[in-house]
């Protein structure tokens, strides 16, 4: 053990949302709270991160962050994946992605895990924003729909729907979320005080939203036959989207003025990121280390009794190894970096801290994303306001969950931005395109513009045609529930980062009841689209290395990362099958809490931030209470 | 005005703190500007130091640039003040963005091929016709015609995409500041802005763009 630098009551693990969100609730008790956070620290303002998006050729959604996306992870510190390391080339080469996605077993198909995160203050501060429930029977998949289904892949909740709802109410008020409460009662959304009205009122539709609601409004049983719903579906709703961003000026931050650029910034910190939590834990006292990369839990006779962090300087390269010793620690260091430090914790039990079930780094999930995108008949100005404001969300729920995944249908206000091929994504490959005389957008085709294929444009030509095709662009994404598989897995690689730390290594797929999902929302993408009378651009890259075939679709399907990272030390009320207990406690060691989405059993289809951050505001009161137990 | 809206925005966002010039500052030194804000004339241009005035080059390009891009010079350069007798004579005009002035020397600096020069000459020569500038353009050789491109996409995208990768159908794009990606024309064009960068508010989205800043088309078929 390295020299005990500092001690506290409470040690964390990561300063992301549920990390900060703990140790600002802790400080407010007076209890003594450290953060080691692996990245760099709270910035005073966000220029910097802004400056770097508006200067970066891909606008990915890492592109505001450190480290320099071009750099080798073998020479990073603290490394992470981009979006720019997912292609054929790149996905399992370890010299310019983080992850290390190769395989040893020759009878496991892996396919790449599309996700990212940051690592810095703050965490992952590129996410959307939005904050949608889980509704009451992804808690309880197993018991709703697993009937006569011994191998029914999914695992219930020890907690239920009406146990996290008030912690759901208390995580709006933190994260500022804007949503209609009468508008969200669907698939069996209650809340748990009488009259409950979010923070601020819902976030307006957008005009392809409101599109989108007329023209799903009337459906027919024959046209919806497919979706094997119980009652049959004769017309769908379209629904304003919990956000956590601000419809009224909320907590000393301004209403969102729709930058459209929720992912990867809010240029006015309109939308929650969890830096503003963070802001309010140091002022109330709490210590934030950063540029200090945990690296090995401790144990003394069953409980954690230390953490062995390196504290490292950007420029000069030195480092420090240090250790922290508090009475209570906890790791938020998200779904593939508290597995690898649970697991790099291994010269003090060899299977790795806290996996005596060894479930650490199993059930990797994410909400695979079928992107779908085209050209409506006439204009509905994309590109304007927030990324994404409105989703189809009552198919999130219903009986054929006991055959494929259910999703949830998010309507897209930054139309190809992240869709067609080409350098920038649109509408750059658009505009590249008409001048000079391509067509990696598949708009450069007389059919849409009257011009010979593969013009070349100026002048007038150049803005009428733009004009007129980029505002009739859309985008459509369907979230699907991903199935819990133990061999989707995160492991330690061979190869190391800058620190000498072995990197994550993952192994992932999508299963066959995923695929019937994805599948699913490719015949509800056909269904949309000749509503809206809209001609399809969807495709699939020929080397795309997750696509698929699926019976009876003659197009290949594929899915995107939604960045929402699950499923790696799930709770559970059984130690043999779960690494924490519904406090997200560990089995195994008493004052050890792992918190985050990793601690999901099951994911449903709602984005997982606001679910993991009423869990972390839950641990917070257990912890509040066990805290005088230790001495 | 669309530049009032622009240079308020300019003003209060994040660029400005981040050390852009203010509009104050550049009030204050204008002389001192002058001299780094004045186009150096070119080697090859027989107008250097002609009749045409100091800026005679800067008018060109910005004529130019008006019959490509479709968008009227009163957006590409807000300041500017014609001179009704000749053209290449007008005070093009120094605003908070300046944006012309960086393009001019981008475009100055990365021209491999020595065309730009020849390109404004075309200007010059047409600045009674601008209608005959694209025809003319895409008559010219191809290294003239592909740096016409470059300068288009310069000003849709504030990018910079060089000729020779046009030519060869490939794209490895370099965004020339983060000024230059938000001032990018293809976005207002489109009826949007540029994704992290509007100055609109609350709920617009709801609504058909009524957006001030969207810019004044040039069609030389209706002047």
């Amino acid at each position: 053990m390295a020299d005990t630098c500092i001690t506290c009551d409470v040690a964390i693990v990561g300063s992301g949302f549920a990390g900060s969100l703990i140790a600002n609730q802790l400080s407010k008790k007076g209890i003594k709270v450290v953060i080691l956070e692996a990245g760099p620290g709270i910035q005073p303002n966000i220029n910097d991160a802004m400056a770097r998006f508006y200067a970066a050729s891909a606008k990915v959604p890492e592109s505001p962050y450190p480290p320099d996306l071009a750099d080798d992870p073998a020479t990073v510190r603290v490394g992470r994946p981009t979006a720019l390391t997912l292609s054929q080339s790149t996905w399992q080469n370890t010299s310019v992605a983080y992850l290390d996605q190769n395989t040893d077993d020759p009878n496991r198909k892996t396919r790449p895990f599309k996700s990212t995160y940051e690592r810095l203050a703050g965490g992952t501060s590129h996410w959307m924003g939005l904050t949608p429930r889980l509704v009451p029977n992804d808690f309880q998949m197993k018991k709703t729909y697993g009937a006569g289904q011994p191998d029914f892949p999914f695992l219930d909740w020890p907690i239920s729907y009406d146990t996290v709802s008030p912690w759901y109410e208390k995580a709006e008020a933190e994260l500022g979320v804007s949503a209609d409460a009468d508008e969200q009662r669907f698939a069996g959304i209650t809340f748990s005080t009488p009259n409950y009205a979010y923070p601020m009122p819902r976030i307006p539709p957008s005009l392809f939203d409101q599109r989108v609601g007329k023209a799903v409004a009337q459906l027919t049983e024959a046209e919806t036959q497919f979706l094997g719903t119980a009652a049959p579906v004769t017309g769908l709703r379209v629904r304003s989207l919990p956000a956590a961003r601000n419809s009224q000026p909320y907590r000393n931050r301004r209403a969102c003025a729709g930058n459209t650029s929720c992912i990867p910034i809010c240029p006015i910190q309109a939308k929650y990121d969890a830096t503003i939590t963070l802001n309010e834990a140091t002022n109330n006292g709490v210590q934030l280390i950063d540029h200090a990369v945990a690296s090995e839990l401790l144990v003394e006779n069953g409980s954690i009794s230390g953490i062995n962090y390196i504290k490292y300087d950007e420029k000069s390269g030195s480092r420090v190894d240090c250790a922290i010793k508090a009475k209570v620690y906890v790791v938020a260091a998200n779904g593939i970096e508290t597995p690898r430090l649970l697991l790099m914790s291994r010269n003090q039990i060899a299977t790795g801290i806290a996996n005596s079930s060894d479930m650490v780094g199993r059930n990797l999930m994410d909400h695979p994303q079928y992107l779908t995108w085209g050209l409506l008949p006439d204009p509905v100005f994309p590109y304007r306001g927030p990324l994404v404001t409105s989703a189809i969300g009552d198919l999130c729920d219903g009986a054929f969950r006991s055959q494929r995944a259910a999703f949830r249908i998010s309507l897209g206000n930054e139309a190809w931005s992240a869709t067609v091929g080409g350098t920038g994504g649109d509408p750059q490959t658009t505009t590249l395109d008409f001048i000079n005389g391509l067509n990696a957008s598949g708009l450069n085709k007389k059919d849409f513009t009257q011009l010979a294929d593969n013009s070349a444009l100026f002048g007038v030509d150049l803005t009428k045609t733009l004009g007129g095709l980029i505002s009739r662009q859309f985008r459509i994404a369907f979230a699907v529930e991903q199935s819990p598989d133990p061999d989707n897995r995160v492991t330690l690689s061979s190869v190391k980062d800058a620190l000498n730390l072995p990197r994550p290594r993952i192994a992932y797929d999508i299963s066959d009841y995923t695929k019937r999902g994805i599948a699913t929302a490719f015949r509800m993408k056909e269904l949309i689209f000749s509503k809206l009378g809209a001609i399809d651009f969807t495709k699939v890259a020929e080397t795309d290395p997750g696509k698929f075939n699926v019976d009876g679709i003659e197009v290949p399907l594929t899915y995107g990362g939604a960045g929402h990272i699950m499923g790696t030390y799930r709770m559970g009320d059984d130690p043999k099958t779960s690494v924490v207990n519904s406090w997200l406690q560990s089995h195994d060691h008493p004052n050890l809490y792992l918190v985050g989405s990793g601690t999901f059993p099951s994911v449903g289809t709602a984005n997982p931030t606001l679910t993991l951050s009423a869990l972390a505001l839950r641990t917070t009161d257990k912890i509040v209470d066990v805290l005088p137990s230790y001495q | 005005m669309d530049h009032r809206r622009k240079r308020n925005a300019e003003g209060a966002g994040p660029l400005a703190q981040a050390g852009e010039v203010s509009r104050r500052a550049m009030v204050a030194g204008t002389v001192a500007m002058t001299a780094v804000a004045a186009v150096l004339p070119l080697a090859d241009t027989a107008y250097a130091e002609n009749a045409e005035g100091p800026d005679a080059d800067m008018m060109a390009f910005l004529l130019l640039s008006e019959a490509l891009t479709g968008v009227s010079r009163q957006t590409l350069a807000p300041e500017l003040v014609e001179n009704k007798n000749e053209i290449l004579s007008s005070d093009p005009g120094i605003d908070p963005i300046n944006i012309k002035n960086a393009y001019f020397a981008w475009i100055n600096a990365n021209d491999a091929t020595s065309s730009f020069g020849k390109l404004l000459q075309l200007a010059k020569d047409n600045r009674q016709s601008l209608g005959d500038i694209i025809p003319k353009v895409n008559g010219s050789a191809e290294d003239i015609k592909f740096l016409a491109r470059s300068i288009v996409l310069l000003w849709y995208l504030g990018s910079w995409y060089k000729p020779d990768d046009l030519k060869r159908k490939v794209a490895s794009p370099k965004v020339v500041s983060p000024k230059a990606y938000t001032q990018g024309l293809v976005w207002q064009i489109a009826g949007a802005h540029p994704m992290g960068y509007s100055n609109l508010q609350f709920g617009y989205w709801s609504r058909d763009p009524r957006d001030p800043n969207r810019p004044a088309l040039f069609d030389p078929a209706k002047t």
